[in-house]
Formats: structure tokens, sequence, C-alpha cells
């Protein structure tokens, strides 16, 4: 079957790209090798990290500073309008995305640090770090609250680090209600478990009782409270609890991510839209500047899939859409793609692991012109039906620089409008 | 200040002091070691964990080659806890000169090494990965043994006899009055007190610091410091220490070491024991001569490379450091410099600590006016607590392995899953905590104790947990004089994983590469562990001294 669109890759990008060519009427195919970013990110929406000042006007002073950006490709115009369309839809999907795109929240990390992000789901924005007690405001402590079978969250850690940042927090573990049979304690194991009433039930009257002797008026737990209803499992629990309610992600599995993206997933299932996980794509097959086919590993064959447009949305070296094949090569894995890189593995590094402002080779990608297609060497377009998105794209350390999902919205968007 | 007295003080917490102080304890002498790290904090903690036959001596450096084989008999008997006896092969590839074959064996019953010519069919029955080129194999009682496990053994048999270890203490100055060494002055690097140790007699036993501990005496000692470069890979693609047939030199021997296989090793001179990098490119030479070996080596994923330092003595003017001896020199310096109370030990090899340790303990024994013999090579030592000998397997031709599935057994038998702070590893919640309290006093030492952040993700998951679990043991034992606080364990974390990234840099391409961006996503992304680096603060036991 020949399709409109085939896009390569389920992260954001991908999703909203699909997503947008898919409600203009077009059969679009989403293949990927497996669960994208979301799975192991925050679930945030990332926009540019400038403490809790305001990321926009940051994202256009960097547009005006580097004009190989993915944001100055992506322009500002598309900024906005992009983060707009991932907030109604996840409003559709019952789990809003809050903030403002001109001042950054500042949010607890699992380890107590306070982190700038842009949009956070409505079920961790009780943790905006204005809003948290400090310590001497005769305020009751931020009760963080655990559960010592869960290895990603440490309670006595969050609280002891948000109490020398000067915030008045404690932290205790949760005796776990009784269960019936094995339980699965990961991340995705208690989220499951929160989706049952009679569970969070008991979670919640047990939380009641410590805010009765506590007097807490916010209480942090970790981001595994359900899945599908997330946004109802935190409300139920503040209600029956007589506290603010609000997540702090955990290490990946990422359930706040997963959440994300099966609002898209079922977004682009109703407007049609096909997805095909476990298909690794691995090479393409050209018409000299159009992209014909591209094949993914199958059970023991290739299987060719047709389409007039592409968008690559395969991820930087994290994701797997660029592969270092020994110490010196950087390959793009999908369409061998000339990629921009450090020329020298000299250059690939720095000494201190977490420097500023990260690691050069993590900056290498593909470049692309102003309609987000790949360019060669020499700046000429390598095939001019193929969009790459999000961190495919080259210029950009989306970790260090704050932006993962910003840039994954902005250029998704883009390549869906088109 | 506080003064301790003793008879005699050991410096360094190595291989050769950990053995001399048990030495000198089983002797009824007083005595005292110090270590400014952990135990094998320095090089004993970095070679690749050979217990050799000897057999990579026999022909440039016999008496070597003698010493090890019989050290090699003695250590299976006195602690075989800490040896896993893989057997070891030497083998000739088509890149090796095939005549050395016959002048090997030969070589090998001048000194003594047992040795016997294995059939081809036979090797490669037992190894069947390795290269199916090879022309000739030689099977050697070559061994993989646990250096830091072997250097607890040692404290723990020396402290059944009354001797005490100062660990996280570093030296300060050495006291001389006239020409007499008379103690010395030591600073608890957690608490930042120094005190005062009056002793007879000081063992230098800090191998390639020697030179350094000897100028505090005003004593001039040459060591040399031979960087080894060593690389571990994501596999036990072997079973037996596979050693190249040929005169020692870069990358020819891989030994299987617990759920890895690491291949070494490079030979540099480095001016200053303390300050050394690692090259791609040293590591990329040892892949290509691994591939040599074993075909597809270099597909494996290389998890790490790390460097320890020889301590090659350099008594004479040599130019290549494989030239220097690596048999050992006891230098005493009453007779050399005419400063007495001072033995320095330089040179040597792990295998070879204890027959090191017994020659300069008879000596300083002698001065003492002691007469015990020694006794080390019949006692069996005790095994300390924290060994749980679970990831072993007997197999069926005898000798017992390392197995990571006897692990995971256990963890399924006891439906631990959601209890493993180290999958990598197979590392439960109970086993962590079986290490701190047995004395595990940073992410290192736990490291070191149980293997947490050893495996393909070099951390990316256990860290964050041991240092959390670290935090809450500790702070929930602190005193409250003395709390504990959190910015120990943020320290503690950080510094841990800019060790690691050391390490990684040189092999990072293919998974590894992507795996330490994965790293980089959770630790600066998703927890913000550099946003805590204001709050960071080395203390309260959590040091690990450079």
């Amino acid at each position: 079957m020949q399709y409109d669109s085939i896009v390569i890759g389920a992260g954001i990008s991908g999703m909203l790209a699909a997503i947008g060519r898919a409600e203009a009427g077009e059969q679009v195919l989403v293949l990927a090798k497996g669960h994208a970013a979301t799975h192991w990110a925050t679930g945030c929406i990332d926009l540019l990290d400038v403490g809790d000042g305001d990321p926009l006007a940051g994202v256009a002073a960097l547009i005006a500073a580097q004009a190989d950006h993915p944001y100055a490709i992506a322009g500002y115009a598309a900024i906005e309008p992009s983060l707009n369309r991932l907030r109604e839809i996840c409003d559709q999907g019952g789990y809003p995305l809050v903030g403002s795109p001109q001042r950054n929240l500042l949010l607890p990390t699992a380890a107590g640090a306070l982190r700038p992000t842009c949009l956070v789901p409505v079920t961790m924005v009780a943790g905006d770090a204005r809003q948290l007690p400090r310590t001497g405001s005769g305020e009751a402590p931020l009760l963080v609250v655990g559960f010592r079978e869960l290895r990603d969250f440490f309670p006595p850690m969050i609280a002891a680090n948000l109490q020398i940042q000067g915030f008045n927090a404690e932290g205790i573990y949760l005796t776990l209600p009784p269960l019936e049979g094995a339980a699965d304690f990961t991340s995705t194991g208690f989220a499951r478990l929160f989706e049952q009433p009679a569970f969070r039930a008991e979670v919640g009257t047990h939380l009641r009782r410590l805010v009765r002797d506590g007097g807490h008026q916010r209480i942090a737990m970790p981001a595994i409270l359900g899945i599908q209803h997330a946004a109802q499992v935190v409300a139920e629990l503040q209600a029956i609890a007589g506290a603010q309610i609000f997540e702090i992600p955990t290490p990946p599995p990422s359930v706040a991510g997963m959440r994300i993206y099966h609002i898209l997933e079922q977004r682009l299932r109703t407007a049609g839209g096909r997805i095909q996980l476990g298909a690794y794509v691995q090479r393409g097959e050209a018409h000299g500047t159009r992209l014909e086919a591209v094949y993914s590993e199958a059970a023991a064959r290739e299987q060719r899939h047709r389409a007039n447009r592409f968008v690559l949305a395969t991820g930087g070296i994290g994701g797997g859409g660029m592969r270092a094949i020994d110490a010196n090569h950087l390959i793009e894995t999908a369409l061998r793609l000339p990629l921009r890189a450090p020329a020298s593995r000299a250059d690939w590094f720095f000494p201190d692991f977490l420097a500023q402002p990260g690691h050069p080779i993590f900056r290498s990608g593909v470049a692309v012109d102003t309609q987000l297609r790949p360019l060669d060497a020499k700046n000429q377009v390598v095939y001019t039906n193929v969009a790459v998105v999000g961190a495919a794209i080259a210029g950009c350390d989306h970790i260090r620089e704050g932006a993962y999902e910003g840039v994954a919205v902005a250029t998704g968007w883009v390549a869906g409008a088109r | 200040m506080q003064t301790i007295s003793t008879d005699v003080l050991v410096i360094g917490g190595g291989a050769t002091g950990s053995g001399a102080l048990r030495d000198l304890a089983m002797r009824g002498i007083r005595a005292i070691l110090v270590e400014k790290g952990d135990l094998t904090h320095g090089t004993t903690g970095r070679y690749h964990g050979l217990l050799h036959s000897g057999g990579r001596y026999v022909t440039k450096d016999p008496q070597s080659a003698n010493e090890c084989a019989r050290e090699n008999a003695i250590l299976r008997r006195i602690m075989p806890h800490c040896i896993e006896d893989t057997s070891g092969f030497f083998v000739i590839t088509p890149w090796d000169d095939p005549e050395y074959g016959d002048l090997f064996m030969a070589n090998c019953r001048k000194t003594g090494v047992p040795v016997s010519e294995l059939p081809l069919a036979e090797m490669r029955r037992r190894e069947p990965a390795l290269n199916p080129q090879i022309a000739r194999a030689f099977e050697v009682a070559d061994a993989a043994a646990d250096s830091f496990l072997a250097a607890h053994t040692n404290v723990l048999a020396a402290r059944e006899y009354g001797a005490q270890v100062l660990t996280y203490h570093t030296l300060i100055a050495l006291l001389r009055e006239g020409d007499q060494i008379v103690g010395a002055i030591v600073e608890d690097l957690r608490s930042g007190e120094r005190k005062k140790i009056a002793c007879a007699y000081v063992l230098n036993a800090t191998g390639a610091w020697a030179g350094k501990v000897a100028a505090l005496a005003g004593v001039k000692v040459t060591v040399l410091p031979g960087k080894g470069t060593l690389v571990a890979m994501n596999h036990r693609m072997v079973n037996t220490v596979i050693n190249r047939c040929k005169l020692p030199s870069d990358g020819d021997i891989i030994v299987p070491v617990h759920s890895v296989a690491v291949i070494g090793t490079t030979d540099t001179f480095v001016p200053d024991p303390d300050f050394y990098g690692i090259e791609a490119e040293e590591v990329q030479f040892m892949l290509d001569e691994g591939e040599k070996l074993v075909p597809g080596f270099k597909q494996y994923r290389a998890l790490r490379a790390w460097a320890g330092v020889r301590p090659l003595y350099k008594d004479q003017d040599v130019t290549n450091d494989r030239d220097l001896s690596r048999t050992y020199k006891l230098l005493d310096h009453a007779q050399r410099d005419g400063v007495e109370g001072m033995i320095s030990l330089v040179g040597g090899k792990w295998t070879t600590y204890r027959l090191m340790a017994e020659d300069a303990v008879n000596v300083i024994a002698q001065r003492l006016g002691n007469t015990k013999p020694c006794r080390t090579a019949e006692e069996t030592m005790p095994t300390p607590p924290f060994e749980r000998r679970s990831v072993t397997i007997a197999t069926e031709d005898g000798p017992t392995l390392h197995w990571l599935g006897k692990p995971l057994a256990a963890v399924e038998q006891t439906q631990a899953y959601n209890d493993l702070i180290c999958e990598c590893e197979l590392v439960t919640r109970s086993r962590l905590q079986e290490a701190m309290a047995s004395g595990a006093s940073n992410i290192d030492d736990l490291r070191r104790m149980v293997r947490v952040g050893m495996g393909p993700c070099q951390g990316g998951w256990c860290v964050y947990r041991s240092s959390a679990l670290l935090y809450e043991e500790r702070s929930a034992k602190a005193d409250p004089h003395t709390p504990f606080h959190i910015e120990y364990a943020n320290a503690a974390l950080l510094h841990f994983l800019q060790e690691r990234w050391r390490g990684l840099i040189p092999v990072l391409w293919g998974d590894q590469l992507r795996q330490a961006r994965l790293d980089e996503l959770i630790f600066a992304g998703l927890l913000g562990i550099h946003r805590l680096r204001d709050h960071a603060r080395q203390g309260g036991g959590l040091v690990t001294p450079e």
C-alpha cells in the first residue's frame, strides 16, 4: 500500500507530525523500533532552561544567536501554536497540561533538586517551588511520601535536599495496603495499582491520617498515580487526604510520559493513522532526490513501506536515530543521511561528565533547510520529500539545553502542518 | 594530638601492606596499617585480577616466574575463597613466533612453572570462542583472583591476631630523630583529626607511591610508575585465562573476572602515579589484539577502561619499562641510606605479595629481636562476612566458576525482583545493606564489595539508589552530635558519576555511548543532580581521596 506519509519514530515529534497529517486527511503510517523518550523522560514539557525565567524570551534570543538551531528552523512563530496544539490534545485526553511559555516552573526532582520546566501535567503543578512551604514560614512541612517497594523514589533524600534549599519538608515511607497475589513494584506496576479504586482509597485514608496528625497542606508522591486516569486519581486522593498532592517524575520507565504517549496514540488512531511498533527502519530506497520507500527489519525478512512523503523522527544518539559504529564514526541509522558531528573524536567529550553546555557529540544530527529537509555537506537537499524533526536535527543538546520536548513539539507540529 | 604506640607502622592498604600486617600480627608483633583510601584503593584494586602461574615471565624474568609458581600454590591453599580456578592457556596465534612454543615449555620446566601441552581439540572443546587458527596451546595454573576480597581477608586475619587498621588516614609526615625513624603523623580524612603514631619500625608498602613516602623520611627511592590500561568487556567470552604465547606485550591477556572479561594491558611510563589519562587509541589497540585471540572480540561491548600503576623499581638505567624486573626489591634504608627504622618494598606483583611480606617482616622481626618464624603460608585465612559465594557454580570438569545465573536463581527463589538495586550485577537491597553494615563507607566501597555500578549501565540505575540508601542508613545511625548531612551523599553521588565518566570516555561508542546519553538524561535531565553541586560537600566518611 502506498501511504501519503510515513513517519519513522513514535516520540512526541513523530506523533505530532503524524497526527497533523492524519487530521489533514492523509493516510499515515508510523513505523517505530520501540517507544521513545516519552517513556524515559519526565513527562513535562521543557521549552528552555532559563531557570525560573521566561523561556519564550529565551527561545527568541537563542534563535537570534544561532540560525541553525532547531528552534530557529521551526521559527519563533511556531513555538506558541505548537505548544497550544499539544495542550489541546492533552486536554481532550483528560490530562491537561498547565503552565505558561512566559514563565518556567521549578519542580522538585526525585533527588530533591529543583528543575525548570514549562508545561506540566495537572498532576504535578502543585509542586511549583513558589508554592512550597519555606523554612521558618510557620507552615506545616511538605510531606514527601513514597513506598519502600518502589526502588526509584527516596523521600528522605528528597526532603533533606529540599531542606538545605530552604524548604520545610519531611520524607516518609508508606506501608503498602495488603495486596492480593504477587505484585510488580515497578513504576508501571504501581500505576496500575492506583487505577484500582480500592487501592487508592486505602492509600488516601492513610494520607488523611498523616495530614490530620501533621497539618500538612501539600504532599509529594512519585509519578505513579494512575496511568489512564491520572488526573482523576490525583483529584480523588486529594479529596480523601484533604491536602494538595503533586507527583514527582521517577527514573524510567516514566509513567507520566507514557500517559502523553497513550493520548497521542489514541488521537492518531482516531484520525485513521496506523502505528507499527517493532519496525526498525534500516534503509531507504530513492529515485534521485525522492525517497520512494523505506525498509524495516521484520521476522526473517525485510518489509518495504512506500509513501509519497516521509518524516524522520528517530531521535539522537539516545533515541537510536544516530549511532557511533566505532570510536570515530557516527551514522544516521534509518536512511544513512549525512550528519553534522564534531570533526574528531578528541572533540566529542568534556572531561567533566556534567559539564555545561554538554558534550559536543550530543549536538550532532542532520542539518536541515527551512522546510526541515535533510541537507548534505554542501547544503544540497538530499531528499525533497523527507522532513527531519525532533532530536534528529543537528545543532542542539536537547537534554542539557532543557529543550527536549519543546524542540520535538515545535518541529513535529511544523512537519504535521505541511 | 592523640598518640598511638605500636611496634610497626605499615603504610599502604594494598596486597603487600595487608599481607605484611597479617604476618607481623601472627608473629606477635604489634602493628598498625594506615591507608589513605579504602583497602586496595591503589594499584591492587586496579589490576586485571590474575593469579599468575609464572608463565608470562619464564623467559625474560625467570626469578619472577619461579616466585609466582611457588606462591600460586600457596595462595590457593590459604585463601581459596579469593580465587576462581579458571586455569590458563598460552596459545600461539598466527601473529606469534611458532618457535617460541618449545622455548616456552623448556623455560617453564627450568623455572618450576607447571605446564602441559594441550591438544588443540581439547582446547577448542573447552574454549570454543578461541581463534581456530591457533597452532599450539599450553595449559598452566593461572587463575582469577579477587584482590579486594583478598586484602580484606588478610586484614581480617590480622585483626584476629590483634593488628589495627586505619583506612581513610593519610600520611602527613614521617618523624625522624637523627638517623632513626620514630613514627608518623597521620590525618583522619573523615574528621580532619591528626594522630601521632609512635613506632619502632615503618614498613613502606605503598608501591608506586613508595618514592613519595620515602621522600618524607629524606630518603630517595626511584619508582617508575608504569601505567597499565585495562578494558572490561560485558561478556565472559572465555572461562579460562588466555595468554598469547610470546614475550609479554600490550593487549596479550584476557582474564575472566566475575561477570566480565578483562583484557590487558599496556605499559607506559607516567611521571606521577596520581595523574594519568587513558587514550581511545590504547583501547582500540587492545581490542584489535583481543580479536586475534577471540574472533569477534571487538563486537562485544566495552564497559569501561581503567589503569593501575605498577611499582617498577629502578636501580639501573633501563629504557623500556617491560625490561624492568617484575621481581620485588626490599630496600633496607639502614644499610642503603643510613636511616634506621624503615624498610621500603617496591616492585613485585600481586601474586607474590605474601612472599614480599615475609621477607620484609623477617628483617623487621630480627631487628626487633623477635624469633618467631613466618607462618603465613601454612594457615588458612577466614572469609569476610560480606562475601557470599553465591555467584559461583561447580562445573562438570571440577573448578568452581563464576556464573551470573546463580544469583538470578536466588533472586527468583526469594521473589526479590523488587529489591534489586543493581540489575546488572543482581545486587539486592539486603545485600547492599549488609555491605554498609560491614563497613562500606561510600559508593566506591560498595562497588568493590558487591559490584554495584560495574555492569553495562555503569551505575545509571543503581548509583542514585545506592546513594539514597547510603544516606538513609547513615543518617539513621548518626550520633546527634555529628549529624550526617545530605551534602555528603550528594558529593558521593557526584563523585562516583565523575569517576565512572573517566573510565567511560575511552570506550564510548555503539551501545555504550547510547547508554551514556541515557545516564545523562537520568542524572542531568530528570534528577537534576548538577543543580545540587552547591549542596555537595565532602565528609561524613564518604571521602574518596585522590
